[in-house]
């Protein structure tokens, strides 16, 4: 009875279906409501945007990876999840060539340079987001030179506003639009933030379908909602809206840039948190969340090991 | 009526246990050929104590060991035995096993009478569960007679009965339950009085409710048993949760269930207890399952020492193309490649999986989604486990207490970049186990 050729390998020898390449499809699924949003809003420029930065970061991988002696990944979806948050993260009067120039800074350099998938220390898409505005003196020849020749790509006179957060710096809300305008849909700030309502959806999917914890959402929402209470600058508004919801539910909560345990996960978001509130307290960057996490992204490892779960039986 | 459970981690993998729940047991005859291996537990292993051409009779001893932590390995039918040499077992090792082939007499060796447990002594009972060669029928294979010995600084108040059966696809207990639950209890009350206990529980997960009807009738209003409703979730019957969702008492780190005044014996093992201590009979028979891509899945009361591919053959042969033949259960179960290899006293089930089981997805680097932390029972954080063990630093895999994992598999279970967290732990131990022995070593 030997020859038949079974299978040998270690238990447990059930697993569950789930793999990375269905978390990564639940996350674009959770991205369709807000996504098809800022399509209604800004039509052609969000859908440019979009396909500018998932073909970019999908493009990127199939290029890197082989040049670093990597096997291709682009079944677990991870870089079309990573090119569409990027999306989200601009604004519709992003010029192109940032999209793209953001897009391969974060899944080559952000991703791929760093060991891939797993071991990347920063949020690619927001680092991609960050990186190009931070980098800015290097990439100002490009505008120029472009617009000098007959290669054009007009993104402009779209239908957008000054971002909600920027009203609200006057400590004014004249003019700003109302929660519920935030809450349901308002076309201001980058393509992810069009909707609240869109983004809690997606999120209470992804918890629902477990990929995610509540713990990091509910801790960056609570920090910054009681502490703009307690300052006096409008805490609604500035939970509804500079892209907060979008960077709770999914930029802080990616799996490699986060603590894995639980408490690690309430402290991580916590303190995220609190980094947004200064930042816009002390003058308001429009990255000013993406920098939050940014800065919070390396310290996951280390919380992890603070907030080491107590062994069974352990006094 | 309450439902207990561990507090801890845990996972519900499907439970596939329909093929064979409720179905009788069945008995099969001897393979023309009997390997039985001389090491079949946890501790030093046997010496045989019969030759090449010896006729022996089922129930008699083959081999022992003088070693505290040992149990004697007895023939399961009568024969002559035809050598004495190397085999391959279910783990891949090769390990010295006695062979022999069964003649058409099935003689037994002579038994005592019937004896009446109550009239016995408790060192009398150990010494009579130790000759009878009794280890946990669970799977672990620890010996019997020393679990229940207990140091004398740490008495026992509790005796659970594991009736759990948490493993996907085994019934084999479920059946045993529901065949003898008047000896079951008998059984409790043997344990209660070897170990001096008070009371005893009889932890059943929901999803055999025909077991916990059965036993709980029988069991109303009595002032020393009762039956524990467990959730069904893995891994209820590991014995660590099981004490902690009965007692809700946590064995510390490192420590045995005495220490928390618990001793846990599974079903088929407080039943093979009575077994010796009334009738006199050697652990040479189990229940085993045999489901999955069979034609006819059942329990098999199967002689220790049958062939696996015989059990097949008794269940009408593969149902399809098999891809993975487990012995055991397919959470903590062993993948043969050899179906050659003996069912051991510690051998509750023969899983067949077929192709559509095997892994889909290859194995990705740690993506670290915590899935292994939320579901680890013991409080662990595997991913770390992981990382050191794949790249050789033991000392880091110890730091993060790969010595505490009982490699019930929920980590890999869950695992979405379907990583071998089980595998790497048990790299660690042995490295670990390893390191220690030559410290050991260099000291002395």
């Amino acid at each position: 009875m030997i020859g038949r050729n079974l299978v040998v390998t270690p238990p447990p020898h059930l697993k569950q279906r789930d793999a990375v390449a269905h978390a990564m499809r639940d996350v674009a699924l959770a991205l369709v409501p807000v996504t098809l949003v800022a399509f209604y809003f800004f039509r052609l420029n969000a859908v440019i945007m979009w396909v500018l930065c998932v073909g970019a970061a999908v493009l990127t991988e199939i290029v890197v990876r082989p040049m670093l002696g990597q096997k291709p990944q682009i079944g677990n979806m991870s870089a079309v999840v990573t090119g569409w948050l990027l999306a989200l993260c601009f604004s519709p009067t992003t010029a192109w060539w940032t999209a793209v120039i953001g897009a391969i800074l974060a899944v080559g350099v952000a991703k791929e340079l760093m060991g891939g998938l797993g071991w990347n220390w920063f949020n690619p898409a927001l680092f991609g987001r960050v990186v190009p505005v931070v980098l800015a003196p290097l990439f100002s020849w490009i505008g120029p030179v472009l617009s000098s020749t007959r290669f054009r790509f007009a993104m402009a006179d779209v239908m957008s506003q000054a971002t909600p957060l920027a009203m609200l710096k006057g400590r004014d809300l004249a003019g700003a639009p109302t929660p519920v305008d935030l809450l349901t849909a308002y076309p201001g700030g980058a393509l992810g933030e069009v909707s609240a309502l869109a983004l809690i959806a997606g999120g209470l999917y992804l918890m629902l379908r477990k990929h995610i914890s509540w713990r990091i959402p509910a801790g960056m929402i609570a920090t910054v909602f009681v502490l703009t209470l307690v300052l006096g600058r409008y805490p609604v508004h500035q939970v509804l809206s500079g892209g907060l919801l979008l960077a709770a539910f999914f930029m802080a909560t990616d799996w490699v840039t986060a603590p894995v345990t639980g408490n690690g996960r309430l402290i991580f978001g916590i303190a995220i948190g609190v980094l947004v509130v200064l930042f816009r307290v002390f003058g308001a960057p429009p990255e000013g969340v993406g920098f939050s996490v940014l800065l919070m992204n390396p310290t996951a490892h280390w919380i992890d090991r603070m907030t080491r779960p107590k062994l069974f039986g352990q006094k | 009526m309450s439902v207990k459970t561990f507090t801890r981690g845990g996972v519900h993998p499907p439970e596939h246990k329909e093929p064979t729940a409720g179905s009788p047991i069945r008995e099969i005859p001897p393979a023309p050929e009997m390997v039985v291996p001389l090491s079949q537990h946890t501790g030093a292993p046997c010496e045989a104590t019969v030759a090449v051409g010896d006729r022996v009779m089922a129930g008699q001893k083959i081999g022992d060991s003088e070693a505290f932590i040992s149990a004697p390995v007895h023939s399961p039918v009568s024969g002559t035995v035809k050598a004495i040499e190397m085999r391959r077992v279910f783990t891949g090792a090769m390990v010295r096993c006695v062979v022999i082939a069964p003649d058409e007499h099935q003689e037994q060796a002579a038994q005592t009478e019937r004896r009446d447990w109550r009239a016995l002594a408790p060192d009398e009972i150990r010494s009579i569960v130790r000759q009878a060669g009794i280890v946990g029928l669970g799977g672990a294979a620890f010996p019997a007679s020393v679990k229940i010995a207990p140091p004398k600084d740490k008495p026992i108040d509790s005796v659970i009965i594991n009736g759990c059966e948490c493993e996907p696809f085994l019934t084999c207990d479920q059946a045993l339950m529901l065949l003898r639950p008047d000896d079951l209890i008998e059984a409790t009350r043997l344990l209660i009085k070897v170990v001096g206990a008070r009371r005893g529980y009889i932890g059943i997960e929901l999803n055999k409710p025909d077991a916990i009807e059965l036993l709980a009738s029988k069991l109303k209003e009595d002032p020393e048993i009762c039956v524990v409703r467990c959730e069904v979730k893995y891994p209820e019957g590991a014995e660590k949760q099981l004490i902690k969702a009965v007692l809700d008492r946590e064995v510390p780190p490192g420590k045995l269930p005495s220490e928390v005044g618990a001793l846990v014996h599974n079903v088929g093992t407080a039943l093979a207890i009575l077994d010796a201590v009334a009738q006199g009979t050697t652990l040479t028979r189990r229940v085993v399952t045999v489901t999955g891509a069979v034609a006819r899945p059942g329990n098999l009361e199967v002689r220790v020492g049958t062939p696996v591919s015989h059990l097949i053959e008794q269940c009408g042969g593969f149902a399809g193309q098999p891809g993975k033949v487990i012995l055991g259960g397919p959470m903590t179960g062993w993948a043969i490649e050899d179906l050659g290899v003996p069912v051991q006293k510690g051998t509750s089930g023969v899983v067949v999986l077929t192709r559509e089981y095997m892994d889909a997805h290859p194995t990705l680097a740690c993506v670290r989604c915590g899935k292994c932390v939320e579901v680890c029972p013991m409080g662990l954080m595997p991913n770390m486990i992981g990382i050191y063990a794949e790249r050789g630093r033991y000392d880091d895999a110890e730091k993060w207490n790969a010595m505490d994992c009982f490699e019930c598999g929920a980590c890999a279970y869950v695992c979405p970049s379907k990583r071998p967290l089980v595998d790497c732990v048990r790299k660690s131990k042995q490295a670990i186990n390893e390191k220690h022995r030559r410290q050991r070593e260099a000291k002395s």
